[in-house]
């Protein structure tokens, strides 16, 4: 199995001419993957399978969409990655730690490493932007010093620091969002699952978000987007894996959002 | 000492007051109700427990002799009662002594100068160890020959401890529901409070803050609530204290010795367990579905 992996890879790798797959030594480096996926099946009490018997892997630094219809699993398989369900089959492993089978008392700590944004930003109203992206470091009883240091550094990143002092409601919908991916990344997680950020917004504010998440993945965190917007998809031209009935069907490392349209198909299924 | 961090939960535990104020009095008023009757019934129960402990640690059994009864009669019951292992002491007051004891006592009310012949018997007073024994020492010395007659007062003391202590049984089931419906309306109050801090609890959750984290406004939440209603009714009690001790002032016999420092510190403690138990149970429950 192991073997049939290296080789697996070493062909991936070299489709995609991604000489990281490789450490010195030419052999596969383990280091490199973040999030794994293995024969992953997510069925809902309700007896909806939302994922069925799904392989996928990330890798440290990658920039990823997610697409599909609605309804295809798209949000079930990043639930998945951040503890939010848990498989009725199959392992999942974020940043080296088996989060299918992880103690509950774990999950706060699998959350710091991995940060979410939604499509309804999910921000809370009474609060202004900087007490909400404070308030994600507040929580997890983070010292009132880091706390200062921290969100005016991801406030910047966001470009919100004159806005700071204003509440959700006064704010535009990228601004929302803005500062909803500031809040996520105040705990400088490696990895950011994105659900539907543009969903909400207009094609111009759509365009700022995804020039930001772009910024934030150049500067290392690892992005996996789940979207249904053809066109953000198809300006990028990054990694594409596209869901059809909780199953991949394409896997493409320079994808379009419509099936065959991508030039090196790999990875498929 | 990290103020930010203080002040953050401050600031969390009166989002809490503010969200659902009305339910946060209701729960506060029933910890009142609950407290004020609870601190009553402790005074009173205290209050009688050393009214009765003491009058009944006074009782006497007056055994009366026969007017003709002899040396003989009085050693036989002197006998009885130094064998009886029950008996605390036994004092022989001859017929003399006991009139100068009565004209000490009616000095005031009476001319006993009136008194031209001594109407007493001679009597032993007799005081046993326990106060239950009061009956079964009595109807021990009657049996001696030559007694005329055994008294004793414990009767009417006994039946009204005893209906004290039904009343303090049903007294005791009364004040565990009345806090357990205190507990049940704090419980509920935390629980909408819960409910209207959802989106917040969910962001907490998604960005990694621990469950004990979580709880922790909530449960000082329960914790203020349980102070704040347990507060307000010793504020009603030290109030009806004054008034009761003015009223005790005027009656003699009645001691009260209640330890109110020690009550009031029961009775807060009692109010913030309420609080914690409930606020506790309430969010743990919600956090683990």
């Amino acid at each position: 199995m192991a073997r049939r992996e290296k080789t697996f890879h070493a062909v991936a790798a070299r489709a995609s001419g991604d000489a990281r797959f490789f450490s010195e030594a030419g052999t596969y480096d383990r280091d490199v993957r973040l999030i794994t996926l293995r024969g992953v099946t997510l069925t809902y009490p309700n007896g909806t399978r939302a994922v069925e018997d799904l392989d996928l892997e990330i890798d440290k630094g990658a920039f990823v969409f997610l697409v599909g219809h609605s309804g295809t699993g798209k949000s079930s398989l990043l639930k998945l990655m951040y503890r939010e369900a848990v498989p009725s089959a199959g392992t999942v492993i974020v940043d080296g730690v088996r989060v299918d089978t992880l103690k509950r008392s774990k999950i706060p700590q699998l959350r710091r490493s991995v940060g979410v944004v939604f499509q309804d930003f999910k921000l809370l109203t009474h609060k202004t932007v900087w007490e909400n992206v404070a308030f994600a470091l507040q929580v997890t009883g983070a010292a009132t010093r880091d706390v200062m240091r921290q969100v005016p550094r991801a406030l910047d990143l966001v470009g919100l620091s004159h806005k700071s002092r204003m509440f959700p409601g006064e704010l535009s919908g990228g601004e929302q969002q803005r500062t909803a991916i500031a809040r996520a990344l105040v705990n400088n997680p490696k990895i950011l699952l994105c659900d539907e950020p543009t969903g909400n917004l207009d094609p111009s504010n759509t365009t700022e978000i995804m020039e930001l998440l772009q910024r934030i993945n150049l500067k290392g965190t690892t992005v996996v987007v789940a979207t249904h917007n053809v066109a953000v998809v198809d300006r990028m031209r990054r990694r594409v894996v596209r869901l059809e009935n909780g199953r991949i069907v394409t896997d493409e490392e320079r994808g379009f959002y419509h099936r065959g349209l991508g030039q090196s198909q790999v990875l498929s299924g | 000492m990290d103020w930010g961090k203080v002040r953050f939960f401050l600031g969390e535990v009166l989002t809490n007051f503010t969200r659902n104020a009305p339910m946060q009095i209701t729960a506060i008023g029933t910890v009142s109700v609950t407290i004020v009757l609870l601190g009553a019934f402790l005074y009173v129960r205290e209050t009688v427990a050393s009214f009765g402990a003491g009058v009944l640690d006074r009782i006497e059994i007056k055994v009366y002799m026969n007017p003709d009864a002899d040396r003989k009669t009085e050693d036989a019951v002197r006998a009885v009662l130094a064998s009886d292992p029950r008996v605390l002491e036994a004092v022989f007051v001859d017929k003399k002594a006991g009139l100068r004891k009565m004209r000490d006592l009616l000095r005031k009310e009476l001319d006993t100068s009136l008194l031209t012949s001594n109407p007493l018997p001679d009597a032993f007073n007799v005081r046993v160890r326990k106060p239950e024994d009061v009956p079964i020492v009595a109807q021990h010395v009657q049996r001696v020959a030559g007694i005329a007659t055994v008294e004793y007062a414990a009767g009417t003391v006994t039946k009204l401890l005893n209906l004290a202590n039904v009343f303090g049984r049903i007294g005791v089931v009364m004040i565990a529901l009345l806090l357990l419906t205190a507990a049940i309306i704090i419980a509920n109050t935390i629980r909408l409070t819960v409910f209207a801090r959802r989106r917040e609890i969910a962001i907490m959750q998604l960005v990694g803050a621990t469950n004990a984290y979580i709880r922790g406004p909530f449960i000082m939440e329960g914790l203020v609530a349980g102070l704040a209603g347990a507060a307000i009714a010793l504020g009603i009690l030290a109030l009806a204290d004054t008034q009761v001790a003015k009223v005790a002032a005027t009656i003699q016999f009645v001691p009260l010795h209640v330890n109110e420092g020690m009550l009031a510190l029961e009775l807060l403690g009692v109010g913030a367990a309420v609080g914690f138990v409930s606020s506790w149970l309430s969010v743990g429950r919600y956090l683990r579905s």
